[in-house]
């Protein structure tokens, strides 16, 4: 308790902000790095059009996502919730046209994340174990109902998919909008604050009062619309998608995560490092193609990225925890007791 | 004593609603599709449900200290190489087998140290690793090995017990029935139990935890070479991804079988019986003619069924054990927090 105090009193979040800056740092160096061999990489549309397009599904998954590492929980059936909900959608769309096409993406959407919500929280059931078992259950209803053929895109996802404001993609401007809001909710409400009070001690956090089951089935739910709203433009991108493209999406997911300083173990992350963490491997991913190195010698980089990160990460990792504690206390105003505060206007 | 008692008695009732399961199928497919039962249907499940189940058991040590190995699939991937390699060259069974063991070891071994010395959760540990195994194999092979001798597809082809059992069943019986007797009767398997209950108390105790940890992958790994080795000697061509994606369907096994991936608990014939029903899915629902395209979703949904049910055991379980004062719904959480699904010690001497 006393040590707590003390670092209540020290000055803000040092090491916090360190982070971040040490991976816009990589993120700048790299860009640098790879225009400087190839130039093409820094023009506007290679940019726009391959850099930010081809993460842009990954990135909207990662910042839900986030909220749930945060929790200690772990969603592995991102990916199949995307694909199941493209797939219901266009499947839809293909007889009762577009309209419920959507209506029928964003529904599945939904059901999904409130059906890992409700087993994961109601039954008690590690988020490990039930996302794990809906990865299968969601790309194995997908697959048995295209019959593992190929669903296509409709109208309204082909718009969406490949719609630009002067070489500036719709889905960019989708997910600034959603990475704002992302970090306002996880920094600024006591909706946020409940998250990292759940991570470090879920029970004490019950205790005191906090609404943890809706919390947590909400985090799970909102991953679930978020899927959904990847699945439009994942859809409209491909013009086509099979029920398996997004098998390791999840992982691909999990090491933005994990590369964007949030403890896989909870309690611990911001939504800031999540946002540099996604444009670090977009970086990288189109930065090697267009390098010409081939695609395996991108998996073991990234591989190599996500080795390094968590090095990097459990070393530091125990003054970091520190940190966010004192950040968690701090972001509501003063006061140690904004939890108790907090749970009062947690929303539903 | 008597909680224990009760508890002993909850961890029959996992293997035994398996054990009605598994023989509600096969009794199902009896009735409903009799050519089920034909002998080249029979061997082929067997054969799966052997490499299935050799790497659930090694999977299942690991569950058991309450780390996972989401790295399987692509050790196997690897061994599938290896041998394929040395294969290649006329080389018999036994040395390709060991050179596949000491692959799976050795990856597997590494995984182990990269979790204990780094105290980086296995989880994402694995995932880190299965990327850079996964990135290397194009790298070294160009695409597929093919062209394998018969010396190479010999274990598939030609060894058969009695002119019709696969030996992999050989192999798996072997396997099972040595870790039954060695997670039965050993010392070291009761650390490993400490080890996955509750890792301040096993340190306290004089356990080093650390260790254990390390031993539980470095003995999966073997297993895992064992597994890739019958995967890879199916045909005459290896390719780089023949394991990819396998540890899910190892994982789903293994916590079919009931062991709680919180670690503390588990059983091997769990994992046999968890093993034995997901080797049967597919095939039955080929033979009763829905499209197999439904078992991905079949097999998530018995998964989800089998921690579901055990779950709702435990709380009830818990609910009539504690005296809840204020708060209704917190404490049996709070309860199922400290005990997960079937965190009983499962071996009260």
């Amino acid at each position: 308790m006393e040590s707590n105090m003390e670092t209540l009193a020290k000055p803000r979040k040092r090491s916090g902000l360190n982070f971040n800056i040490a991976l816009l740092v990589i993120l700048v160096a790299l860009i640098l790095i790879i225009g400087i061999r190839n130039p093409t990489f820094l023009t506007y549309n290679y940019m726009m059009s391959v850099v930010v397009k081809n993460i842009m599904e990954i990135g909207l998954m990662a910042l839900p996502m986030t909220l749930i590492v945060i929790t200690a929980g772990i969603d592995l059936s991102v990916g199949s919730i995307m694909i199941f909900s493209a797939i219901a959608g266009g499947m839809v769309a293909q007889s009762m046209g577009d309209g419920m096409g959507i209506l029928v993406t964003m529904a599945v959407g939904i059901i999904c994340g409130l059906a890992n919500g409700l087993i994961i929280v109601k039954l008690k059931i590690s988020p490990l174990i039930t996302t794990l078992a809906t990865f299968f259950l969601f790309r194995g209803i997908a697959k048995g109902m295209t019959q593992g053929d190929s669903v296509y895109s409709y109208d309204f996802t082909t718009a969406v998919g490949n719609m630009e404001f002067g070489g500036f993609p719709l889905v960019l401007i989708v997910f600034i909008v959603a990475a704002v809001v992302f970090t306002l909710l996880l920094s600024k409400t006591a909706f946020g604050r409940s998250l990292y009070a759940l991570g470090l001690n879920e029970n004490a956090t019950r205790y005191s009062g906090i609404k943890a089951d809706r919390t947590l089935i909400a985090i799970y739910v909102i991953s679930g619309v978020i899927c959904a709203l990847a699945a439009y433009f994942y859809l409209g991108r491909f013009s086509s998608v099979k029920f398996d493209v997004a098998n390791s999406m999840n992982l691909k997911v999990v090491t933005v995560i994990v590369l964007g300083g949030t403890s896989i173990l909870g309690g611990v992350g911001d939504m800031k490092g999540t946002i540099i963490a996604i444009f670090i491997i977009a970086v990288l991913n189109s930065g090697l193609t267009v390098m010409n190195i081939p695609i395996d010698v991108q998996t073991i980089i990234q591989g190599t990225v996500l080795i390094i990160s968590l090095i990097v990460y459990s070393i530091l990792g125990e003054r970091a925890k520190k940190r966010r504690i004192l950040d968690v206390s701090k972001a509501g105003g003063p006061g140690s007791g904004s939890i108790e505060g907090g749970a009062a206007q947690t929303p539903a | 004593m008597g909680e224990s008692k009760s508890r002993f008695k909850k961890m029959l009732t996992t293997e035994f609603y398996l054990l009605i399961f598994l023989v509600a199928i096969l009794v199902i497919m009896k009735a409903a599709a009799p050519d089920f039962y034909s002998v080249n249907n029979i061997m082929t499940v067997l054969n799966y449900f052997s490499y299935l189940l050799i790497a659930a058991i090694g999977m299942n040590l690991i569950i058991i200290t309450s780390n996972i190995d989401v790295a399987a699939g692509s050790i196997i991937s690897v061994v599938a190489i290896v041998i394929a390699f040395v294969g290649k060259t006329g080389a018999p069974l036994p040395v390709f087998l060991i050179a596949g063991m000491g692959t799976g070891l050795v990856l597997s071994w590494l995984n182990g140290l990269f979790i204990t010395k780094l105290n980086i959760p296995a989880i994402v540990a694995t995932l880190a690793t299965t990327q850079l195994f996964i990135g290397a194999l194009p790298l070294v092979v160009e695409g597929s090995i093919y062209d394998l001798p018969a010396s190479f597809t010999w274990l598939a082809f030609q060894a058969k017990i009695f002119g019709v059992i696969p030996a992999s069943v050989a192999f798996a019986a072997v396997i099972t029935a040595g870790f039954m007797l060695f997670m039965r009767y050993s010392r070291f398997s009761k650390k490993l139990y400490a080890v996955g209950n509750n890792k301040h108390a096993a340190t306290l105790t004089g356990i080093n935890v650390n260790k254990m940890m390390v031993l539980a992958f470095a003995i999966a790994g073997p297993l895992y070479g064992i597994c890739g080795t019958i995967i890879a000697t199916a045909g005459q061509r290896v390719t780089t991804t023949m394991g990819n994606g396998f540890e899910m369907t190892i994982i789903a096994a293994v916590v079919l079988g009931g062991t709680s991936i919180s670690g503390g608990s588990g059983k091997i014939i769990g994992t046999v019986l968890g093993a034995f029903i997901l080797s049967l899915i597919t095939p039955a629902m080929n033979y009763i003619g829905l499209s197999s395209d439904w078992s991905d979703a079949v097999m998530g949904a018995i998964i989800l069924l089998a921690v579901i049910v055990a779950s709702i055991s435990t709380l009830t379980k818990n609910k009539k054990v504690i005296i809840v004062p204020d708060q209704g719904a917190a404490s049996p959480e709070a309860q199922a927090q400290t005990a997960p699904v079937g965190t009983a010690a499962p071996e009260v001497k």
